[in-house]
């Protein structure tokens, strides 16, 4: 089982590409909504340093961006 | 040996691959990504024939609608280089080259690769990049909830920046670097009388401050020479934009800023056998419809050129 959690805000474009690669590959993930949830904005930037959505952790592996080769490496 | 090669994905691009389909000309379309720059925009409420659409919905139509019309697509590859083979075109023809070292030969070339953002191009600026320097303020805007913030530019693109924010920034510098605003008048009003905001006039950016993430930035008042550390937590930048015609720069003749002119009627460059359309070309007025529209001219012309000269395969 892969563990993805995707970092978003409701206005993030590639938060929804990020999103929907994930449904059609039929993954489950876990989103946090940093415009609302002060806790997860915390932990995002401690996990990647970044000011900047989305940031996707699969399996502990922080990706920055909806970068798709990378996401395709981190999948197990 | 193709007879059209299409580069680009938005719009632009998108339109031409439809009627170069429908045309039969042997078309290949190269692009990095589809969708183009209107991609990040929640709602686009302009694209004639819908009445609202998102910019990432809009998208996925272009790319699907351009998948049905028989072009072949080359995706996930940036055209780096064009040269003429044997004089181009129409006795000779062009060799593209992408990033990659893939090799494209074809009679004639549509350029719609459009713009992309300009930088500051000041130190601190790169390394602080996602660190609370901020290139897509509809995206990132919420997460500077209760910080300070500056807005570098003066246009469209700087005023819906600092309205994407007032709902979460503490306080919002905006650095204009003349003695005024440009953009919609309206929402500069709104703007302007807004408590959060302070408009820095005559203000140019000279540094952005900051180890692990932005902390400052280092501005300078031009008539005094003045220079001011503001202590901002993120600085958008919103300067406008920078026309893609690097690849055929060495074949076309540019405008000052850098845009492929071209003949209004038929969308021809000053190069035989390269068409431009879209945010690339010196139109106007940049638009979603009208980079499909002019791109529509194009591929008229390009198929009359073709026929024109001979160069035409598919009633052979
Ligand atoms: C935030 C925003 C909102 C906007 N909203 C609207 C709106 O509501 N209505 C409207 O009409 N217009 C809007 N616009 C303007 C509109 O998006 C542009 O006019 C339009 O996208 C231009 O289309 P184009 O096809 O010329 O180029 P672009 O959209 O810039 O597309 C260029 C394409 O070429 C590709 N490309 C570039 N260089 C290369 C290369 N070397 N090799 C391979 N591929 C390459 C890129 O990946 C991209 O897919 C908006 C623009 C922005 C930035």
């Amino acid at each position: 089982m892969n563990n993805i959690i995707i970092y978003s805000t409701p206005t993030c474009v590639y938060c929804k590409m990020a999103k929907e690669y994930f449904k059609t590959k039929g993954v489950e993930f876990t989103e946090h909504n940093v415009a609302e949830d002060d806790a997860a904005r915390e932990d995002m930037l401690k996990k990647s340093g970044q000011m900047g959505v989305p940031v996707i952790d699969i399996n502990g592996t922080i990706i920055v961006g909806f970068n798709k080769p990378e996401v395709e490496a981190a999948l197990r | 040996m193709y007879e059209l090669v299409i580069i680009g994905g938005g719009p632009a691009a998108v339109a031409a691959g439809v009627y170069a389909g429908r045309k039969r000309i042997k078309t290949a379309l190269i692009t990095e990504s589809f969708g183009g720059q209107s991609i990040v925009s929640n709602e686009i409420y302009n694209w004639i024939g819908t009445k609202a659409i998102s910019g990432l919905s809009l998208a996925q139509n272009l790319e699907a609608h351009v998948r049905d019309h028989g072009a072949e697509i080359i995706d996930g590859e940036i055209v780096t280089a064009i040269a003429k083979i044997d004089g181009g075109p129409p006795t000779g023809h062009f060799l593209i080259t992408t990033k990659s070292g893939k090799t494209v030969e074809t009679k004639t070339i549509f350029m719609a690769t459009g713009s992309r953002r300009k930088r500051l191009g000041i130190p601190g600026e790169d390394r602080l990049d996602g660190r609370g320097v901020v290139f897509c303020s509809t995206c990132d805007a919420p997460l500077f909830k209760g910080k300070d913030i500056a807005i570098v530019g003066a246009g469209n693109a700087a005023l819906e920046a600092a309205v994407d924010s007032i709902p979460y920034a503490n306080k919002i510098y905006m650095l204009v670097r003349g003695s005024e605003m440009r953009g919609d008048a309206v929402t500069q009003e709104k703007i302007k009388s807004h408590p959060k905001v302070t408009i820095l006039f005559n203000t140019v950016s000279q540094e952005v401050l900051g180890e692990k993430s932005v902390t400052g930035l280092r501005t300078i008042e031009k008539t005094t020479n003045k220079a001011t550390d503001l202590a901002v937590q993120g600085v958008f930048v919103e300067i406008g934009s920078r026309p893609n015609s690097d690849p055929a720069k060495e074949l076309v003749s540019l405008n000052q800023i850098g845009e492929i002119v071209v003949d209004h009627k038929t969308q021809a460059s000053s190069c035989s056998g390269i068409w431009a359309a879209g945010d690339v070309s010196d139109v106007l007025y940049k638009q979603n419809n009208i980079s499909a529209g002019d791109a529509v001219k194009a591929v008229l012309n390009v198929y009359d050129f073709l026929h024109r000269n001979h160069l035409f395969a598919a009633n052979k």
